[in-house]
């Protein structure tokens, strides 16, 4: 058997005692927190999942570069309207690549997908791609290029442990559930739709490539019903508009989902998931 | 600026000195409240620019009668008032937009910052036969009311601004099926929201006596000589009198209707803690109540001069007080409100009610939803510091919205006894970890007015980075 890449999970250990110890005498609290502690589950064939794994969202993230590379061409010959496509384009490799950007490189996360406030990043182009109707944007797309590259170099090597992917999934997954009567996080560029559907993708992307093997072998049934909760999922984003979304089915979606991932972890040897970052 | 507004309220009789005009100066900056953060985006279920002011920090105080005469609010109160929460009692545009009975009646008062482009001619009114919340009521004309307070509503029959429905339960079914395209209300959630309403009580005000009267030691000269003006007989009309119609001793109401020149038959409004209840008449036409004192003034021709009119201004703003009129939001007020809607769970899964089960589960765990985006997440610049006890808090409320939804799930297979310890569970998490995370989390959540305005500012620039260059 193989074993999972451990790297990281000594500093994740670490901060689930601090947590805990913060969490102090409150036992629930501990209890909340106990899958904050990397798993130290035995081995899997995930070693060679998470490689494949890496190569998809390496092309999400390669989408997202190459879209803000063709958004700075845009810009410099003040094609507002390309300009709008290669953001919408950019923007749906970086959010099929959530799973995994939010708990490994929260740093560049926050500058990326930057908000509300956002002086970089995504939403700082969009306010004035979509609001202003202006290819002003310059500066922040360089940045976003730079972020985006910096992002691109660092997957190549980096570990990635599985319970942060399970983690990432399950928190991704609660996410598509919130209320987007409002209109959602990119209500400017009226795309909030389609980062729901592309987070879903990548939800079911990161969970074929990782964990949909492992769950067969160990509870087929349970497999079957991870893969219908998706399905469900699906079912409901495939709406005209986000307002003819039925927010009320896809919140419950969302959280049997969660449910199910939670109920899924140990028969994969990991901990249930933690719906929350902790950073560094 | 608004705290000192509030302030003025909050301060009882003693500074009570002109507060009619105070009562003016405190919507316009209420109007111009930083605070009210309007919906924006062209994929919104409601117009771009509505005001819905959800994110007042703080919240009309909400006095519960069961609770006033020493008991405790029953189940069917705290289902009432979880209906009343509940956006999904509604239809169309209002659920779709997550608009509650609430949204409009805040804690059972009102929300004079209310806006809705298109549909309010002001702030504080809007127009109830309106395509956009029931394509079946429209009417084709623009005709927006105010929202009236339900404070005292037990007492306040007829219903409607015109008062032409006389029971609560029928007017009630009215505004869920007619005004906002809800489905049947079914008897039971209908009889629990009337007894929820029932149970609104007025804010105390000590300057009231026993009938209605000035309470002679806590008034001033000028507010005795208003009460005087108040029960004098109109020059021109002696079978007239402002008491005649609001009379002191029935919560200033006589369950009429009538013209008082203001384009129609409406009923008696109550003045009761109506210094909170501007804007004044059917339409809410009127700011203060020095401007409803000069319309009776000139359309009855009165003839009160202009002390007149100041005096009965400051017997109207006696009246009108109330005790401790809001209160500001927090973790303890979200918590006690979660924790009181919940309750009616304990019952509900004992008797194997899904209808209920699956309300109080849709409405809970909604607004616990919306109690984790109180808790900026980590990488919300426009806050620093506190990340690891706002990622805890966050965290307890999503332990808390899943274990909400397991009871749902094991409710919906008819599987009672998971249910029953799955709510066990929630109700373990309510008492213990729950409150200290959020409390541990609170000065770095948007509870804390700082935090707040830097939220929304930081949103508000981004607003106008989108705007600045736009045609």
């Amino acid at each position: 058997m193989m074993h999972f890449s451990r790297a990281g999970s000594t500093s994740r250990m670490a901060l689930g005692v601090r947590c805990a110890h913060m969490a102090g005498r409150f036992t629930v609290a501990g209890f909340i927190l106990l899958g904050v502690v990397a798993s130290q589950a035995s081995a899997s064939a995930f070693d060679r999942n998470v490689e494949h794994y890496r190569t998809q969202i390496a092309e999400d993230i390669g989408q997202a570069l190459s879209g803000a590379r063709r958004l700075r061409d845009c810009i410099a010959a003040d094609d507002l309207e390309g300009a709008k496509k290669a953001w919408i384009s950019a923007r749906g490799g970086w959010e099929r690549s959530e799973v995994f950007t939010s708990g490994l490189v929260p740093e560049l996360d926050e500058k990326i997908d930057a908000w509300p406030k956002s002086t970089t990043g995504f939403h700082a182009i969009e306010a004035k791609l979509f609001g202003a109707q202006q290819t002003g944007v310059q500066s922040e797309t360089d940045a976003l290029i730079a972020d985006l590259a910096e992002l691109d170099a660092k997957l190549r090597d980096m570990p990635l442990p599985p319970q942060a992917l399970l983690n990432g999934l399950a928190r991704l997954a609660y996410e598509v559930g919130e209320s987007k009567s409002d209109g959602g996080e990119s209500r400017l560029s009226g795309t909030s739709l389609d980062d729901m559907r592309n987070n879903l993708l990548g939800i079911s992307q990161a969970y074929h490539a990782l964990f949909s093997e492992a769950l067969a072998a160990s509870d087929p049934a349970l497999a079957a019903a991870t893969q219908a909760d998706i399905e469900t999922l699906k079912a409901l984003l495939d709406a005209p508009g986000l307002a003819a979304i039925n927010s009320s089915h896809l919140r419950k979606a969302s959280e049997a989902f969660v449910i199910t991932l939670a109920s899924m972890a140990p028969k994969i040897n990991l901990q249930k998931p933690v719906l929350e970052e902790f950073g560094k | 600026m608004i705290r000192r507004w509030q302030q003025l309220f909050l301060s009882g009789w003693g500074t009570r000195v002109a507060a009619g005009s105070a009562l003016l100066l405190g919507l316009t900056l209420a109007i111009s409240n930083p605070r009210a953060f309007p919906v924006y985006g062209d994929q919104t279920v409601l117009p771009a620019g509505t005001e819905l002011n959800e994110d007042a920090l703080d919240r009309p105080r909400e006095i519960f009668n069961s609770v006033s005469r020493g008991g405790g609010k029953s189940y069917l109160i705290n289902l009432g008032d979880l209906a009343f929460s509940s956006p999904s009692i509604l239809g169309g545009a209002a659920r779709r937009a997550g608009i509650s009975c609430n949204s409009c009646h805040v804690n059972g008062a009102s929300n004079p910052q209310l806006y809705v482009p298109g549909l309010s001619t002001r702030h504080g009114n809007f127009d109830t036969t309106s395509v956009l919340f029931n394509p079946k009521a429209d009417d084709g004309v623009l005709n927006p009311f105010r929202t009236p307070s339900l404070r005292g509503a037990s007492l306040l029959a007829p219903y409607g601004h015109d008062g032409r429905i006389a029971s609560l339960r029928e007017f009630v079914r009215h505004v869920i099926v007619d005004e906002f395209a809800g489905p049947e209300p079914s008897p039971a959630i209908l009889d629990a929201l009337v007894v929820y309403i029932d149970d609104i009580g007025f804010l105390p005000n000590p300057s009231l006596g026993p009938g209605g009267r000035l309470v002679a030691a806590r008034s001033s000269d000028a507010e005795r000589r208003g009460e005087a003006l108040f029960a004098k007989p109109f020059p021109h009309n002696p079978e007239l009198s402002c008491s005649g119609c609001h009379t002191p001793s029935a919560a200033f109401v006589d369950h009429r209707q009538h013209d008082v020149g203001s384009g129609g038959l409406f009923k008696t409004p109550t003045l009761l803690n109506a210094d909170f209840n501007a804007p004044y008449f059917h339409d809410g036409r009127f700011d203060s109540y020095d401007q409803v004192v000069a319309h009776f003034n000139a359309v009855f021709d009165i003839g009160l001069s202009v002390e007149d009119q100041r005096d009965l201004v400051a017997y109207l703003t006696a009246v009108g007080d109330g005790e401790r009129p809001y209160e500001r939001d927090g973790v303890i007020t979200n918590v006690k409100e979660a924790s009181d809607f919940a309750s009616v769970l304990d019952i509900a899964i004992a008797s194997r009610d899904k209808e209920v089960i699956a309300l109080a589960v849709e409405t809970v765990s909604g607004e616990l939803r919306e109690t984790v985006e109180s808790f900026p997440e980590r990488k919300d610049a426009s806050v620093s510091g506190g990340g690891q006890e706002r990622s805890l808090a966050r965290l307890a409320l999503k332990e808390l919205v899943l274990t909400l939804r397991r009871i749902d799930l094991a409710a919906g297979a008819d599987r009672f006894d998971d249910a029953a310890a799955e709510y066990k569970n929630f109700r373990y998490l309510m008492v213990s970890a729950v409150p200290t995370l959020l409390a541990n989390a609170e000065p770095w959540s948007l509870f804390n007015p700082k935090v707040h305005d830097a939220h929304y500012a930081a949103l508000k620039q981004t607003l106008q980075t989108a705007k600045r260059a736009s045609p």
